[in-house]
């Protein structure tokens, strides 16, 4: 088949504005009497909480503060369980749970009323061991086990995979929680328009879904909030949450003004969700050839105060710690798990990252014992077209892994 | 003393929602008075280059130039809902939704053009740069202009795809998660300095399947960028996480990799169409950076003979590990 | 307030700024040059990055009175007045050096006031002059590759 454009390295479409510096990220949107908010957000893990705001409503150049008690919809958001408060009403949860949004004429004005505000904690006994958390003895989030889900999978008989083995490799696996770090800092800015619809600007990975978010949290129907989509300035997973999105349009609808907010990166840290750090617990046997007989898996994901895409992540987990391998006898089990550390969420690769930190150096401690090369033993269990994986799938098409595999070793001089 | 050794890995990745999770994708095609055709839908560009890609298969199917695509994707009020830029799925996908979409539109314009050019049948009819023309007689010809000059009503198509996934059962996990499922591989040298624990990569190769290729520099830009990241991952970056407390929350000491720790990389695009995706393509924005970090940590095997189950691999770190072996064998 | 004069890509400006008014500040908020990004606040990530009196600068770190009398390049002043773009904007285009764009600004100008000073880098003296520039996008790769490129256009007398 030949194209026209297809296989063609074009110019990237939005490079113009781009190297130019005309592409408008949220930050770069200025408006005519736009108010500035902040984020007041909790410096502990886990407590009862109460707020005064009045010596902070006294500043000259203070418009208004938004707690919990100006949420004119439900407070509550989050893509699989409504687990997130727009505005902690009580209880904190994890450091950096938000709990007011400072409205005022300039942002310097709108910080030093943040720190103005008076927040008394009441702290509660937290974990942040998700082994720990595990045996339930502290909830996170009251009334709900903090195993928020377990991926189960079961195929052939692993004793007898391993009874047969006649290499065996076990080990335990930690990875870590890490940040997105894109370049551009969470930033937005939220109006109104003659007809009642509520504008938000602001970077997002999925806006028809921080659509339907902040018009829960407001209380209107989806077709009174439009969402605006500038220049994203990178995003790993990490703009699948929202963060100021809802603040902005309560404080956009309450005050009738533009407000805009610009987090710093040090707020962009405590904002939004980080990749989940996972404890892999993981047996591997294979036989004499190097064919792989039997694959035993525990993992265990710490999603921190809340669920964010934590069950998925965690299924992903689950499904890709097989490695691209035909193996005949597997069980698998992956429980996320709620702790008061920061949140986990989507980040590149998404619980498939995280895994081949171990399957993938099983496989080499498999060929040291059985001394063939890590390139052999991959070569001699990779899936290839017509292979059945774990979960019983068949690949029918489009599978060119061992292409790949002899590419790179040929390209090192591996054998 | 500095120490080299060599790693591999290799892995797969399921793309898309998966597990039977109903992952849709709308786009609408809509001829523009100049003859442009205009692409609406809510698939995100976030640096990874969808609004390019996603150009790219429309203009192949009108057979125009991405110059003639307007790619319109910034306000949920005028497009429809394509899912989010994640899960590797919006070149996929979205891809397949504007290309349905794009193929209608040609559809219609050619009937439109059967009519107006007074033909019989639409067979050796030719769309190729905003023209329609008869291949056997070239003068029987009409712009995409033209026929949108004479619409009463923007001609406008429309189309949604959604992936097949089967949801696994909750006790043996037995199902189809996902589909499809992209490939990769990859084989680092690193330099190990074992009075620092410095690791240094001193070569790199990287295999990708891509089904098929769209625009293979931007291919290679995102295995680039996921082998930094993958770098980071397990070597550099650690948030000094203490009773829940983010120590290291500023770029001065969460360290994220520079231009300075790069190696040359070797990228390897490998290509096999997948039936099920537009023009072949699969999506690799998240399994490029997979395989690099186990791959780097494999080599510091190779190097130094210790396993580095916990990531990052500081300095401080390998060298306690380093120590230790040294230790042991003595 | 004090009253301060500057140069920015060849325009005087006259302007009134507050004493703890940084750089970037004036740049974006005050005289609109948006091109000019903040990343982090501690001149780290290098978004903010300037050339003041041909020296690449993190416009965070320098507050506005500073610049008294200095002359001031942004990325807005780079493209010509017909279009053209600078060999350097065309070569991050033509190499893929591009991405998400946050960096890209700030990278180009690094890229000038390298190449302002060392007309035929090599690929290592490349990655040093722009290591104070983050970009958590590319991997570098085709920013050191479009730099080369750059430099090329530019010893050919302009593209």
């Amino acid at each position: 088949m030949s194209f026209n454009v297809i296989g063609k390295s074009v110019i990237r479409v939005d490079g113009l504005a781009k190297v130019t510096g005309k592409a408008v990220y949220p930050q770069d949107i200025y408006m005519d009497g736009m108010l500035y908010g902040k984020t007041l957000r909790s410096t502990v893990p886990h407590a009862y909480f109460t707020l005064d705001t009045s010596k902070a409503e006294k500043i000259e150049g203070v418009v208004r503060i938004f707690t919990a008690k100006d949420v004119p919809g439900h407070n509550a958001h989050g893509v699989l369980f409504k687990d997130h408060e727009v505005f902690c009403a009580q209880k904190v949860r994890r450091i950096g749970d938000p709990l007011a949004f400072v409205v005022a004429t300039s942002e310097k004005i709108a910080q030093k009323a943040v720190e103005a505000i008076e927040v008394k904690y009441e702290e509660l006994p937290a974990v942040f061991d998700p082994v720990e958390a595990m045996k339930d003895e502290i909830k996170v989030h009251d009334g709900t086990s903090n195993i928020i889900y377990h991926y189960k999978l079961r195929k052939g008989n692993i004793e007898e995979g391993f009874a047969k083995s006649h290499v065996v490799v076990e080990n335990v696996y930690k990875t870590s929680m890490v940040d997105h770090a894109f370049l551009q800092p969470e930033a937005g800015i939220a109006y109104v328009e003659e007809d009642g619809t509520i504008v938000v600007c602001a970077a997002t990975q999925y806006p028809h879904f921080d659509q339907l978010e902040i018009a829960e949290a407001m209380g209107v129907p989806a077709e009174k909030v439009k969402v605006i989509n500038p220049a994203v300035g990178g995003a790993f997973g990490g703009r699948e949450d929202i963060t100021l999105q809802i603040h902005l349009a309560i404080a956009a609808v309450a005050t009738g003004g533009p407000v805009k907010a610009v987090y710093s990166r040090e707020e962009s840290f405590v904002a939004h969700s980080k990749r989940h750090p996972e404890i892999i617990k993981i047996k591997t046997g294979a036989d004499k050839e190097g064919k792989l007989l039997a694959l035993e898996a525990e993992i265990i994901a710490d999603t921190g105060a809340y669920a964010s895409w934590a069950i998925n992540v965690t299924r992903k987990s689950g499904i890709h710690v097989t490695g691209p391998y035909v193996i005949p006898n597997v069980k698998v089990d992956a429980y996320a798990v709620y702790t008061n550390n920061p949140f986990c969420g989507a980040m590149r690769g998404f619980g498939a990252t995280q895994v081949p930190i171990a399957t993938e150096q099983q496989m080499d401690m498999l060929a040291e014992k059985l001394g063939i090369s890590p390139v052999e033993i991959r070569l001699k269990n990779a899936f290839t077209k017509g292979s059945e994986t774990a979960n019983g799938q068949i690949l029918t098409e489009s599978v060119p892994l061992i292409t790949c595999i002899k590419k790179v070793a040929d390209a090192l001089e591996m054998a | 003393m500095k120490k080299r050794g060599k790693g591999i890995a290799c892995i797969f990745y399921g793309t898309g929602y998966g597990n039977g999770f109903p992952d849709v994708s709308r786009a609408y095609a809509e001829l523009q008075p100049d003859g442009k055709v205009a692409i609406y839908t809510g698939a995100t560009e976030v640096g990874q280059g969808a609004k390019t890609a996603l150009s790219q298969i429309p203009a192949e199917v009108l057979g125009l130039t991405v110059d003639d695509i307007i790619f319109i994707n910034e306000d949920t009020s005028i497009t429809p809902d394509a899912g989010t830029a994640a899960a590797t799925r919006q070149t996929y996908n979205t891809g397949n939704a504007i290309k349905m979409a794009a193929e209608e539109l040609k559809k219609e314009l050619i009937n439109i053009a059967v009519k107006e050019l007074g033909l019989n049948s639409d067979a050796g009819l030719e769309m190729k740069d905003g023209k329609i023309y008869l291949k056997i007689l070239p003068d029987k010809c009409i712009t995409l202009a033209q026929i949108a000059a004479k619409q009463s009503e923007p001609l406008r198509t429309f189309a949604t795809f959604t992936a097949q996934t089967v949801q696994i059962d909750p006790e043996t996990g037995q199902g189809a998660p996902y589909w499809p499922y992209t490939f990769s591989a990859c084989a680092v040298e690193v330099e190990v300095d074992t009075e620092t624990g410095q690791v240094e990569i001193i070569k790199a190769a990287h295999a990708q399947d891509v089904g098929r290729a769209i625009n293979p520099k931007m291919i290679e830009g995102q295995m680039e960028g996921g082998f930094a990241m993958a770098m980071g991952y397990v070597l550099y970056e650690d948030l000094g996480l203490e009773n829940g407390r983010i120590w290291n929350n500023k770029l001065s000491t969460y360290i994220i990799p520079t231009a300075m720790d790069m190696p040359e990389i070797q990228n390897i695009i490998v290509e096999d169409p997948e039936s099920t995706a537009p023009y072949g393509a699969k999506g690799i924005g998240e399994p490029v950076m997979i395989p690099v970090g186990p791959a780097i940590l494999n080599a510091i095997y190779d190097a130094v003979g210790v396993r580095m189950t916990e990531i990052p691999v500081t300095p401080m770190k390998l060298l306690q590990a380093i120590r230790e072996k040294e230790k042991q064998g003595a | 307030m004090k009253k301060i004069s500057l140069t920015v890509n060849g325009k005087l400006y006259q302007v009134e700024v507050e004493e703890d008014m940084r750089l970037l500040d004036l740049l974006r908020d005050k005289l609109g040059f948006t091109g000019v990004k903040e990343g982090c606040s501690e001149g780290e990530c290098g978004a903010c990055s300037v050339i003041m009196d041909g020296k690449l600068v993190t416009s965070c770190l320098i507050m506005a009175f500073q610049a008294e009398g200095k002359e001031i390049i942004t990325i807005e002043g780079l493209q010509k007045e017909d279009g053209t773009l600078h060999p350097i904007q065309q070569a991050f285009l033509e190499e893929g050096a591009v991405q998400c764009g946050f960096c890209t600004p700030a990278m180009v100008l690094a890229a000038k006031a390298l190449l302002d000073k060392n007309p035929h880098p090599t690929d290592e003296e490349i990655k040093e002059g722009i290591s104070g520039n983050l970009c958590r996008c590319t991997g570098y790769a085709k920013i050191v590759s479009s730099v080369k490129k750059a430099a090329e256009y530019l010893n050919k007398g302009g593209k």
